[in-house]
């Protein structure tokens, strides 16, 4: 298997060790990996998509055109750059028109875009195309013993039809299952769905609004889950459910919202036997415990 | 201010030029659930339908909810008339930006300074206790930023703002 990886603009400048882990796992199940050269921001929802077709399309198809020269498949982590890729390419395959209209554009710069590279998020190939029964043969270290809840990424999900790959986008079973892989109890609660609420601009124009909208779902994890942990797989939930967390506890004036969150990538590294200064080194929620575990663990076997 | 006289009738047809907005029949679908409805003010996603398709230009140009919008798209699937809001959102937004300057987002700037809204590439001393390699970023490669930048200069956005772009 090989990809072409689209690394976006928040993992790599704020989160690398998130990237870090995603390339040493996907060694390790033998994925290979190159990196999409020149690549440009996705584009985010709120730049060009926002402003018009043109420069939403043409940058969307500059970024695809580089996969398309490698003959490979994009892997992308990022919620918000996955979906994205993914509605630009639908709009520039769906349509003789805007699909023209963008390789005028990119022509001077001797690019062209024909949709023969598709967009993968990391947690599909691990679900659809690596299994979590292989991964469950491959890890080193079990999570036996912890419990998990997990956050799906909305831009996964919705709509289904041009970024979804679970069977029921209304009942995903895929990050479930790859956290169940790694051998720890993934605990459901009601407000499982809820989306973090972190992009886009709800946080910028209301943040009082925002931060109570998340408290609604950590208040739901603590009251109804033994969370040991928080397993995303987007590098938004990543930053936005642990900086909310640390919000609202200097409201509440106690530590009362202190739960790790892990991209699912670096439980995957961890487990697999990666260091975990280089694949989970970077948090704003403590991860001692979860460290700890997997230290006494990694000595045990 | 009588809505029926200051109606744009047509207002639907410069933003959202689709078959899919007729079929709303107002059900609140796209709110429910809807991260920034719990918004003050709330963004409503079946209101902003109804401000297209009634010609509302004035209030729907002063609108600041469309910019709200976590872009989850929730709406979008769940939307039981295929009305695709979350398109409709990213629509107005591009009415709002290209009929008034303020609008037009600042990342945009970023992106085409340095080909993205992060500083990638700049944390060089962290990625390397990581064990990363420098990344092939295009602010790195003059030449492929410089042809960016042009193909940019072609569209719309950058071509009637080009004063925000110098430099």
């Amino acid at each position: 298997m090989e990809f072409c990886l689209f690394l976006g603009c928040n993992t790599p400048a704020v989160r690398p060790d998130v990237e870090k882990a995603i390339r040493a796992s996907m060694d390790e199940l033998g994925v290979d990996l190159v990196d999409a050269d020149n690549y440009v921001c996705c584009p985010a929802f709120g730049s060009f998509p926002s402003t018009d077709e043109d420069s939403w399309l043409a940058t969307s198809g500059w970024n695809l055109s580089i996969a398309e020269g490698k003959k490979r498949d994009i892997l992308v982590q990022c919620g918000s750059c996955y979906s994205s890729l993914r509605m630009g390419r639908e709009h520039i395959m769906h349509s003789d028109e805007k699909r023209q209209r963008v390789n005028e554009l990119l022509e001077p710069t001797g690019r062209t875009v024909c949709g023969s590279s598709r967009v993968r998020h990391v947690s599909e190939v691990l679900y659809k195309e690596i299994t979590p029964a292989r991964i469950a043969e491959k890890v080193k270290i079990s999570l036996e013993g912890l419990h998990g809840v997990v956050q799906y990424p909305c831009h996964t999900l919705y709509p289904s039809e041009v970024v979804g790959f679970e069977d029921s986008p209304r009942e995903p079973k895929g990050m479930r299952q790859l956290v169940e892989a790694l051998g720890a109890t993934v605990d459901g609660y009601s407000r499982e769905l809820q989306c973090c609420g972190g992009a886009g601009g709800f946080m910028k124009s209301t943040p009082e609004q925002a931060i109570e909208f998340a408290k609604t779902k950590f208040d739901a994890i603590l009251e109804e889950t033994k969370a040991d942990f928080i397993a995303v797989s987007c590098i938004t939930c990543l930053m936005h459910m642990e900086n909310v967390q640390n919000t609202l506890n200097k409201r509440v004036g106690e530590e009362r919202y202190k739960i790790p969150v892990f991209d699912y990538n670096q439980l995957l590294a961890l487990c697999l036997g990666k260091e975990q200064k280089q694949v989970s080194a970077i948090c704003n929620v403590s991860r001692d415990k979860v460290h700890q575990f997997i230290a006494n663990a990694k000595v045990a076997a | 201010m009588n809505p029926q006289t200051e109606a744009n009738k047509d207002l639907w047809k410069a933003i959202y030029n689709t078959g899919d907005l007729q079929h709303c029949f107002n059900c609140s679908t796209c709110i429910s659930g809807c991260p920034a409805s719990f918004g003050d003010p709330p963004l409503l996603v079946r209101n902003l339908a109804r401000k297209v398709m009634y010609g509302l230009e004035e209030a729907l140009f002063e609108d600041d909810t469309p910019w709200a919008c976590v872009s989850c798209s929730r709406c979008e699937e769940m939307c039981p008339m295929d009305v695709k809001p979350f398109e409709m959102i990213l629509h107005i937004r591009q009415w709002q930006a290209s009929n008034d300057e303020t609008r037009v987002p600042p990342s945009i700037v970023e992106i085409y300074k340095r080909g993205y809204t992060q500083a990638v590439g700049t944390n060089v001393e962290t990625r390397q206790a990581l064990g990363l390699d420098p990344l092939p970023i295009i602010t790195n490669n003059p030449e492929q930023l410089a042809m960016f930048r042009e193909m940019l200069m072609k569209t719309p956005v950058v071509a009637a703002n080009d004063y925000m772009f110098g430099g």
